[in-house]
């Protein structure tokens, strides 16, 4: 099974990346046979959705792409290799509000591009993972935190709402 | 030989995988298409379905008194996915929940479209069919085909 996860800006802050960028430049072909590999067995593309580089000494290795793709073994995987909290968008391609929130995510993956990385999951092609988190309405946010859930909330909002909304939830950990 | 191929796509347990070739690729080969080998992975509705759905939403609006998105691109993709659940299943379950087992909802038949929180309580989550009241409600109780088309295209 593959994860698979919007970007909306993005780069690759370290090297480590580097082989799983290799990976998904041949990620259009491998991709529509996703559904058909089992899953850890097996590398499948994933578009990540990361943030520019926050400090500015870093070298960037890469130059700011739009859309990032890169390839986790689980979603687990991808929740463990997160150094910051991620905010994961449960979504359908038929859902109206989730589309909607499409433009807004990209807006708030950018400001708060220090703060949470923001990933989609696609609940159809990914149901197993939707089942898990109890996913019912759609868009379902959830913020994890080392790994868990940590704050949970439903249907559309706008971009202010829900930099509201992801600030207020991690500042209560802190 | 020009081909164009549409690639229908489930996720389902039970994958289905139809290949689509339109007539037209087996003409002569002064009518060229310009376009080659478009492989498209997305699934569309059928065009039936939309337009039963398109006329379903626009009599429900009228009828319950609500009124569709200030946008209306949300109201195209609901529509949308009312007509592909109507295609796969048979009825128009809610696009915009998650389910463990889609026949069994649409024979339970809660988040059939219109759906009970909305017959009852006229609470659309699809953004479907707004309250004059909510924030997104904008002032139409009509789309057209053109609208969802144009809408959706890069669906």
């Amino acid at each position: 099974m593959a994860v698979s996860v919007w970007a909306s800006s993005s780069t690759i802050p370290s090297s480590k990346y580097n082989n799983l960028f290799a990976a998904a430049a041949s990620s259009s072909s491998s991709f529509s046979n996703s559904s058909s590999l089992k899953f850890p067995l097996q590398r499948l593309p994933v578009t990540w959705v990361c943030s520019p580089s926050p400090s500015p000494s870093r070298p960037r290795l890469l130059p700011l792409v739009k859309a990032k793709k890169q390839t986790f073994s689980s979603f687990d995987d991808l929740l463990t290799n997160s150094d910051k909290p991620v905010l994961v968008d449960f979504y359908a391609t038929w859902c109206g509000p989730c589309q909607f929130m499409a433009p807004i995510l990209n807006e708030v993956s950018t400001q708060l591009k220090d703060t949470i990385q923001v990933v989609k999951i696609d609940t159809e092609k990914y149901p197993s993972i939707a089942n898990k988190y109890k996913i019912e309405a759609l868009p379902t946010f959830i913020i994890f935190k080392d790994g868990e859930p940590y704050d949970r909330f439903e249907g559309a909002l706008s971009a202010d709402q829900l930099i509201q909304r992801i600030e207020n939830s991690l500042k209560v950990k802190q | 030989m020009m081909t164009t191929t549409t690639l229908q796509v489930q996720a389902q347990a039970s994958s289905s995988f139809a290949i689509r070739i339109p007539p037209s690729s087996f003409t002569s080969p002064l009518t060229r298409s310009p376009h080659r080998f478009v492989v498209r992975a997305s699934v569309d509705p059928s065009e039936k379905s939309i337009e039963i759905m398109r006329k379903f939403s626009e009599q429900y609006a009228r009828k319950s008194g609500t009124y569709f998105c200030v946008d209306k691109g949300v109201t195209s993709v609901v529509i949308k996915g009312l007509a592909d659940h109507k295609d796969s299943l048979g009825a128009p379950l809610c696009p915009c929940r998650h389910y463990d087992d889609k026949p069994a909802e649409v024979g339970q038949g809660f988040w059939n479209c219109p759906c009970v929180p909305m017959r009852e309580r006229k609470e659309c989550h699809c953004m479907l069919f707004l309250t004059p009241d909510n924030d997104f409600a904008g002032k139409e109780q009509t789309i057209s085909l053109d609208e969802i088309r144009a809408t959706t295209a890069n669906i």
